[in-house]
């Protein structure tokens, strides 16, 4: 069975998903600490070069732009709420310094929305121009603890085996009792949950016992042999090396 | 629940995630290759529960069964936490990178207290296991108000608690159906055996 859940644009062939997973890590995370750490509050030029930065990238990576959109539009509440608590705390604490210094206060909290906006682009970039499984194998390399990429890659599959039988049980339940079910609804959905946890629970069990009689160690080994090309360092040394021109010299 | 990037002070946000790499150290040291198929099946588990979502006074939460996680693999659901925050940073953008560690200690010190509680004996069974699921969402949730406190969001950020406070009480109810429910088919897992293939050994 074939369940969407991480790779839905991963096949896609861009500059960006060329890039060698590991240098792809570490230019997301040092573009989020770059643009995280600016401290010019409230000063629209850095984030306005900061932002055409980061769109150009994700204009190279082919990413559909209203894809991008969506996965920022699931997270924003959150965000929009911190980035609106900020005045308004202020505004509930100190009433008269906030009547005094509006201006400051809401373009910092405009700040605070560019800043998380900004990094969430990256990683969705990220996250949707490589194979799940390859950035948990260049995790690995990067000296991430083996025992949390193990756990991942077994989270990994697991899920897709609850899916499996949460299928399965929809199924049976739906041949039994065809339509909506007006009565004892939530006891007939608790036992189901109940059922499928019990299913994959045994399963799981079952395919690390064969996985363990099959020689598994503890570690996927890496079959794909990779080397840091030139382009992987120039591409993502270029990206870095903008951010930090803006953060030091704009 | 999850803190985005840019949100919090980095300074804050640097010393979480030495403290995680700490924690992580600590509470996965010894593991034994037995209980890795639960770790990350519990793992999956939690990763499934946190896509349903339900909308709440504007915004949309989910589940995070910490409490479980806490009864049913103690002091190693630090890492399963931390590993799902990772998934969910990759794959949905729920969590940021840099706030990785903050997000983890939040949730997994909400379900290593909840372990603590578990194991207060004296306790009936049902109630240890309300409170645990109690537990495990309303001590992230001082904590990340702690956090926007020390950021310099005040007053305000109270709201977010109240919400919380809803969701802990849900968690209760659901912690203590599905430990009755173990106790009844699979008490195994909550005593702590969760390989089965011990046995056959």
């Amino acid at each position: 069975m074939r369940h969407d859940l991480a790779d839905r644009y991963s096949h896609l062939d861009s500059p960006v998903h060329r890039l060698d997973p590991r240098i792809k890590i570490i230019a997301a995370l040092a573009g989020i600490l770059i643009i995280v750490s600016e401290p010019r509050y409230g000063e629209p030029i850095p984030f306005l070069f900061y932002s055409s930065v980061v769109i150009i990238v994700a204009a190279f990576s082919k990413v559909p732009p209203v894809y991008i959109l969506k996965r920022l539009l699931i997270v924003s509440p959150f965000i929009l709420m911190a980035a609106f608590f900020y005045p308004l705390s202020v505004y509930l604490s100190k009433s008269e310094f906030f009547l005094e210094n509006r201006q400051i206060i809401i373009s910092a909290g405009l700040t605070i929305l560019f800043k998380s906006f900004l990094s969430v682009i990256i990683l969705i970039i990220l996250g949707s121009t490589e194979k799940l499984h390859r950035l948990l194998h260049a995790l690995r390399k990067l000296k991430m603890p083996s025992l949390i990429t193990t756990i991942s890659a077994l989270l990994y599959r697991y899920v897709f085996l609850i899916a499996d039988e949460a299928l399965k049980t929809s199924r049976a339940r739906e041949s039994r009792t065809p339509g909506h079910i007006r009565t004892g609804r939530i006891k007939a959905m608790g036992n189901q949950v109940a059922v499928i946890f019990l299913r994959s629970w045994e399963r799981s069990q079952f395919i690390y016992k064969s996985m363990l009689s099959r020689g598994f160690k503890g570690e996927f080994p890496d079959m794909e042999i990779s080397r840091l090309g030139l382009t992987d360092i120039v591409f993502s040394g270029l990206f870095i090396i903008l951010l930090l021109l803006i953060r030091i010299f704009l | 629940m999850h803190i985005s990037d840019g949100i919090i002070n980095l300074p804050v946000c640097i010393a979480a995630n030495v403290a995680a790499a700490g924690i992580i150290y600590a509470s996965a040291r010894g593991t034994d290759s037995d209980e890795i198929p639960a770790m990350g099946m519990t793992g999956a588990a939690l990763f499934v529960v946190s896509l349903i979502h339900f909308p709440m006074a504007g915004t949309s939460i989910h589940l995070g069964l910490f409490g479980i996680a806490g009864i049913i693999l103690g002091r190693r659901s630090f890492p399963v936490i931390f590993t799902v925050l990772l998934f969910q940073s990759l794959i949905f953008q729920h969590d940021g990178l840099i706030t990785l560690g903050l997000n983890a200690i939040n949730m997994g010190s909400g379900a290593l207290l909840a372990r603590i509680i578990w194991r207060i004996k004296k306790l009936p069974e049902y109630i240890r296991a309300l409170l645990a699921g109690f537990t495990g969402i309303i001590i992230p949730a001082l904590l990340m108000t702690a956090e926007f406190i020390i950021t310099g969001y005040e007053s305000a950020i109270a709201m977010i608690l109240a919400i919380y406070l809803v969701v802990a009480a849900i968690e209760a109810g659901i912690t203590l159906s599905a430990v009755v429910f173990l106790r009844k088919v699979k008490p195994g897992i909550l005593n702590g055996s969760h390989a089965d293939h011990k046995q056959l050994k």
